[in-house]
């Protein structure tokens, strides 16, 4: 990776040492081979998940009643099939119109399950480093080079499929290889959500801990002592954003 | 959490805030109007409104408060697309908060809200 990556010296407004800190080492894990994907593909990935913000195509999706009858196509990236460019825009894009049946269609166009999840896991990392930049007006960072490797395929040992679109590890699942997945023994589903790759639910809770709270600070309603702005501040910001968003969780 | 952390300090809010206004925004909350405008301006990609919107928050609040509030932006930018992407339900739909939001926000309009188990049908009901 570059050296200087998230380099924050040149900001016009201080940035705190924790968030460079979180999105530099993200930035390092972003090229190498992941858990379903190359360290090529996850960097098209995150190029394709930039790329979403100016498809036109995305914008006739938005205006249809049927996201999913629009005919047309994504940006393509090389080395990123059709089917997965797709699912990285609609992530972006209209994920709160993502239905079961489309991430079960998807498995038979050569996006399998535990493949979604990464690529989700890639696109809302990528994404929050984004928009923390626009919103501060700060240059995008260069995305890193892709680092040569096998994936892992690495599967949990306890998953199951009693939440959402993809199975996930239980809340009394998080053992071996996986123990420190909930952080202070605290869950929900929206920490369940990845598990299938676990190391997409640890790079988005490091990443959190930084820009929001760590989970084992969250039960803080007051205020944090590292943190510019109490908790009621953080919430309205917090439930404006996914407002915005459509999101009901 | 919002709810929750205004009956934590006793803090009289007004949830429209929530939805956008900006009056209700700044019932009870520091700032409330000026991060709610830079959090929509964010949300939403308005160019045009997010420049105004981080001077008027960098003017009454300072660079910290900037940056804090753009870290929780990026955040939950991630998180509702982890949510909504993964289609998992709230995890405590039947509580008495959960309940009290949903009584006066329209959130059941929300596509997602099927995740929950929440139809169109049942909202229009």
């Amino acid at each position: 990776m570059q050296s200087g990556a998230f380099d924050y010296t040149g900001s016009t407004v201080a940035i705190r040492a924790d968030i460079a800190v979180a999105h530099r080492d993200f930035w390092q894990k972003l090229g190498r081979p992941g858990s379903w994907w190359t360290g090529a593909e996850r960097i098209a990935i995150a190029k394709a998940s930039r790329d979403a913000l100016s498809c036109g195509y995305c914008r006739d999706i938005s205006r249809s009643l049927s996201p999913y009858g629009v005919k047309g196509e994504h940006t393509s990236v090389p080395g990123l099939s059709a089917t997965a460019i797709d699912a990285v825009h609609r992530v972006v894009n209209h994920a709160g119109r993502i239905t079961r049946s489309w991430v079960e269609d998807n498995t038979t166009k050569w996006l399998s399950k535990a493949q979604y999840v990464e690529l989700v896991g890639i696109v809302v990392c990528v994404l929050s480093i984004d928009e923390f930049h626009r919103c501060l007006d700060l240059p995008l960072e260069p995305l890193p080079p892709a680092q040569a490797g096998e994936i892992t395929r690495y599967v949990p040992d306890v998953l199951r499929d009693d939440i959402g679109f993809v199975p996930t590890i239980p809340k009394d699942g998080a053992v071996g290889l996986e123990h420190d997945l909930w952080p202070g023994g605290v869950s929900a589903n929206v920490l369940r959500a990845l598990t299938s790759v676990p190391q997409a639910l640890r790079d988005w809770l490091a990443i959190s801990a930084a820009q929001y709270l760590a989970v084992e600070r969250m039960g803080n309603m007051v205020r944090d002592e590292k943190r510019s702005i109490d908790r009621m501040q953080m919430e309205l910001i917090a439930a404006r954003v996914s407002s915005i968003n459509e999101c009901f969780y | 959490m919002l709810r929750v952390s205004a009956k934590t300090t006793g803090t009289r809010i007004d949830l429209k805030g929530v939805m956008g206004d900006e009056a209700a925004a700044a019932e009870g909350i520091l700032f409330g109007k000026e991060l709610m405008r830079l959090a929509e301006a964010a949300a939403r990609r308005d160019l045009s409104a997010l420049p105004k919107a981080r001077r008027e928050l960098l003017a009454v609040a300072g660079p910290e408060v900037l940056v804090d509030a753009a870290g929780v932006i990026a955040n939950f930018q991630r998180m509702v697309r982890i949510a909504d992407s993964m289609g998992i339900p709230v995890d405590n739909i039947g509580s008495s908060v959960s309940a009290e939001v949903r009584g006066v926000l329209p959130i059941e309009r929300f596509a997602s809200a099927a995740n929950s188990g929440i139809s169109h049908e049942q909202v229009h009901e």
